[in-house]
């Protein structure tokens, strides 16, 4: 036995623990003094995935259109520096286009192209480039044409015939028949966007665009660490009001906690999607919250080739069961608004009417048993268990299951992954009940995209198979109107349609919370799904 | 010994061989069709039929693994069906992350394990012992994602020592070694933590034993001083089944980082492996698998071998 011996064993091993962790808090110190030594503005968001390609055209998904759409530019795009409650429905502004005509036929729209603009790569922007842009989402024959960019982006140019480049500034499309959501489907983001992408850029690098982006916007790109960060620089020739940021870095933390410990120990200065029971404890903490109404309908689809949900009796009565109050208020915390139009407020065909499907048990009764059904039955609810907008769908899924028990349904809930359940649900209904999906965009042909006889699934994303004679006339009255104002009055008529014969459930429209930094300036949530940096400052003492 | 690593290395290509067959076999049960998820809902069925060509999806399986394991063999391991690019590309940055990830845990696994082995079984059922053993079992019991919570909320949000996620400070990605060794400590320990339990219960079991063995006693009679018994004598004696189940765990560890860097948002193989299974992105989970059993096997055979230097008798068996 040698105590002594052993003692000094143990102070040595010791001593040399204290040395390691002197050395790694001496080394992390001297991170955080040359971070602090930074001068740069850089805004960091912390995001709830990992993007998709930085390719505008290609790319799906709300999640990267909120990066991409900071690089890239479409010829039409929106005002999203204006609040929800002083726009209910984001309003269109140029874009890349300074100016546009529609011909009285509504067939022909020529684009007066910005001059004056050019790429983050030097390329100067013009018609040209404009037209091999378009040539690439829609030209089979052209060399630079996308099967992918065409598969995303073909709602906005199924009806075209032509594309020309008439002059050094101006672009003129043709279509076959007037498509009057046209100047808004420019402008969507989520599934593709008609982005434009320097076409010296796309010649150098091809369908490896996505690595080397290069567009208008008022950011450009500096560096992407795949699972880390995407980091973007001020693009300082803007041709616009140039952002006051020097930079903004794109984090994903997909795990919610994760998100909001970042945010609470200072490492991101924006949360996207905060869990719904984090949001008052932060507000508490002095964290700010931003909340809008974008286009968001988290929606139901029935199967109509089920025995059940091919009866519209039985779809009213889901309808009337469902506790959309309790579902925003108690399940959600108020980070969503019950949902009883199919359109969402974000729209102009969108009609207020509480009252259509307000939650009542007794009425939902009678028409189970007007139905046939007066001891109820069973179906099945396919839901995803996260996904990009999906909210918490499986939590929601079970408070309709439990709202469903109350009228004698009784409801099995089926849960994916999400890009599983993507590629599932794209397949249609199949044997299943109902489906759940988040969508919606501020163009009311989004109803004609999950309603139309056209779009049945799986050659289009109505995947409850809904085919009504009625609605498809007026939809396509609505496509084809000269005038906003006639769409408009169609569009709304569609919407009684669909909502009479219960087409779909919606249940809740999202307010798509960001929780802010105290010193994060100037940042608004627009009526979209998607956010304009350009206005944002930062001031890290907060 | 060379007879043994020629074996070993026919029997890793063996086991790769099936693991890609195996893969390649579960990620057709995956729902959907890659070719509609790279081209949208949009996408016309002319369209996905061309893409399904273009990718070799509408050729049989056995022809499609085929032409595969051939990519394999000139060491193309083919293009991601999502990113648009070679999977090499993809995976190694972010495997380099898991693996340095997985070196500190380790580092720490054998650091703290093996002495705490030992220093319980000097004393068995001691005081000492029963702390450290009570401990580690309950270490062991823990779920990695609420320890790695724990951790975040006690020693970044509360001591404010180390920051909550990623890999480096995006306001300063110069930071250099400091600022990756800050990032590195949380989800090194929570990684770390069971195996490093299982590492000092093997170690103190096997102490235990050595220590009673007659060569031991016969030493302590001899009045040769304690920690020369222990360290000398016990421990290499003792080190060749430690050295088994460290290999083991490197395993473990591998598979257990997988949650650590979900919590810790740590870029590693593990969410973009999650993410391209999810997406149906087969030549980018063939690869991500492929390597991680790689090393699982490479790791494996550098402690057979280590156990062969080590114990002499293996050593004949062999060459035998």
């Amino acid at each position: 036995m040698a105590p002594g011996l052993n003692v000094t064993g143990r102070r040595a091993t010791l001593s040399a623990l204290a040395g390691v962790l002197t050395a790694v808090f001496a080394l992390s110190a001297c991170g955080a003094n040359s971070a602090q030594g930074d001068a740069d503005e850089v805004l960091i968001i912390g995001i709830e995935s990992e993007a998709d390609v930085l390719d505008p055209q290609v790319a799906g998904g709300w999640v990267t259109w909120r990066i991409n759409s900071q690089m890239y530019e479409p010829l039409v795009t929106h005002d999203l520096r204006t609040p929800s409650e002083e726009a209910p429905v984001p309003e269109l502004k140029p874009g890349l286009a300074e100016s546009w005509e529609v011909s009285e036929d509504g067939k022909e729209y020529t684009f007066n192209i910005r001059q004056g603009v050019t790429f983050h790569d030097g390329t100067d922007l013009n018609a040209e480039a404009v037209e091999y842009n378009i040539r690439r989402m829609w030209d089979e024959d052209s060399p630079q044409y996308s099967a992918a960019a065409a598969g995303q982006t073909n709602f906005v140019w199924q009806f075209v015939e032509d594309v020309t480049a008439t002059d050094e500034y101006t672009v003129v499309v043709r279509m076959s028949q007037p498509f009057s959501p046209f100047l808004r489907m420019l402008a969507q983001g989520g599934n593709g966007s008609t982005g434009i992408i320097s076409p010296a850029a796309l010649e150098e690098h091809g369908e490896d665009i996505a690595e080397h982006p290069a567009g208008t916007g008022p950011f450009r790109f500096d560096d992407r660490v795949r699972g880390e960060r995407i980091s973007l620089v001020r693009n300082n020739d803007y041709w616009g009001e140039a952002p006051a940021l020097d930079g903004v870095i794109f984090r994903p933390i997909p795990d919610p906690a994760g998100r909001t410990s970042a945010l609470r120990n200072g490492e991101v200065d924006v949360i996207a999607v905060p869990s719904p029971d984090s949001v008052q404890a932060l507000v508490d903490e002095g964290y700010q919250l931003s909340d809008g109404q974008p286009p968001h309908v988290w929606y139901l689809s029935f199967n109509m080739r089920d025995e059940y949900m091919s009866i519209p009796e039985v779809r009213q009565a889901i309808n009337l069961a469902i506790d959309r109050e309790g579902i925003s208020d108690n399940l959600l915390q108020g980070t969503t608004e019950p949902a009883y139009d199919i359109q969402a407020p974000a729209n102009d065909a969108y009609v207020e009417r509480a009252d259509a499907y307000g939650r009542d048990l007794d009425r939902a009764r009678e028409l189970l048993a007007e139905a046939g059904f007066e001891d109820g039955f069973t179906t099945s609810l396919m839901t995803s268990v996260d996904g990009s907008g999906q909210i918490v769908p499986a939590p929601m899924a079970e408070f309709i299951q439990q709202n469903l028990a109350e009228i004698g349904i009784t409801v099995e809930i089926e849960t994916m992954e999400w890009i599983s359940y993507l590629g599932r649900w794209a397949e249609g209904a199949g044997d299943v009940g109902m489906m759940q999906m988040s969508w919606g965009m501020d163009t009311p042909y989004w109803l004609y995209i999950v309603t139309s006889s056209d779009m049945i699934a799986p050659s289009g994303p109505n995947v409850g198979y809904y085919s009504n004679p009625e609605l498809d006339e007026v939809m396509d009255k609505a496509i084809t109107a000269a005038t906003e104002d006639e769409a408009t009055e169609y569009w709304q008529r569609a919407n009684e349609i669909a909502t009479d014969d219960a087409a779909l459930a919606p249940i809740v429209n999202d307010r798509a919370p960001y929780i802010l930094a105290p010193g994060v300036e100037g940042w608004v949530s627009a009526s979209q799904e998607w956010y304009d940096l350009t206005g944002v400052t930062v001031n890290p003492e907060g | 010994m060379i007879a043994m690593i020629g074996r070993r290395v026919m029997s890793t290509l063996m086991v790769l061989f099936g693991v890609s067959l195996v893969i390649f076999l579960l990620l057709q049960l995956v729902p959907g069709d890659p070719a509609r998820t790279i081209l949208g809902a949009g996408a016309t069925e002319d369209a996905v039929a061309a893409v399904r060509a273009e990718l070799g999806l509408d050729q049989p399986l056995p022809v499609q693994f085929l032409g595969y394991l051939q990519g394999l063999i000139t060491g193309d391991l083919g293009r991601s069906l999502t990113i648009n690019q070679p999977v090499t590309e993809i995976i190694i940055p972010r495997f380099q992350n898991t693996m340095v990830l997985s070196a500190a845990a380790l580092v720490i696994c054998v650091v703290v394990g093996i002495p705490l082995g030992i220093l319980a079984a000097r004393r068995q059922y001691g005081i000492f012992d029963r702390i450290a053993m009570f401990t580690s079992l309950a270490g062991a019991s823990v779920p990695v994602y609420w320890l790695g919570l724990m951790l975040i909320g006690v020693f970044a949000l509360n001591l404010g020592w180390f920051p909550t996620s990623g890999m480096s400070n995006p306001r300063n990605p110069e930071g250099g070694f400091g600022d990756l060794l800050s990032h590195l400590v949380l989800p090194a320990f929570a990684a770390a933590l069971v195996p490093l339990a299982v590492i000092a219960r093997m170690t103190r079991s096997v102490m235990v034993d050595t220590m009673e063995q007659d060569y031991i006693r016969t030493l302590r009679a001899a009045g040769v001083p304690e920690r020369s018994i222990i360290w000398k004598h016990c421990l290499r004696n003792a080190m060749p089944p430690i050295v088994t189940v460290v290999g083991l765990q490197i395993g473990y560890l591998l598979g257990g980082v997988i949650f650590v860097e979900v919590v810790f948002s740590w870029p590693g193989l593990g969410y973009q492996l999650y993410t391209a299974i999810t997406q149906n992105d087969m030549p980018l989970v063939q690869a991500g698998v492929l390597f991680i059993a790689l090393v699982f096997v490479l790791v494996n055979l550098l402690a057979d071998t280590t156990v062969g230097l080590l114990d002499p008798r293996t050593r004949r068996k062999v060459t035998a």
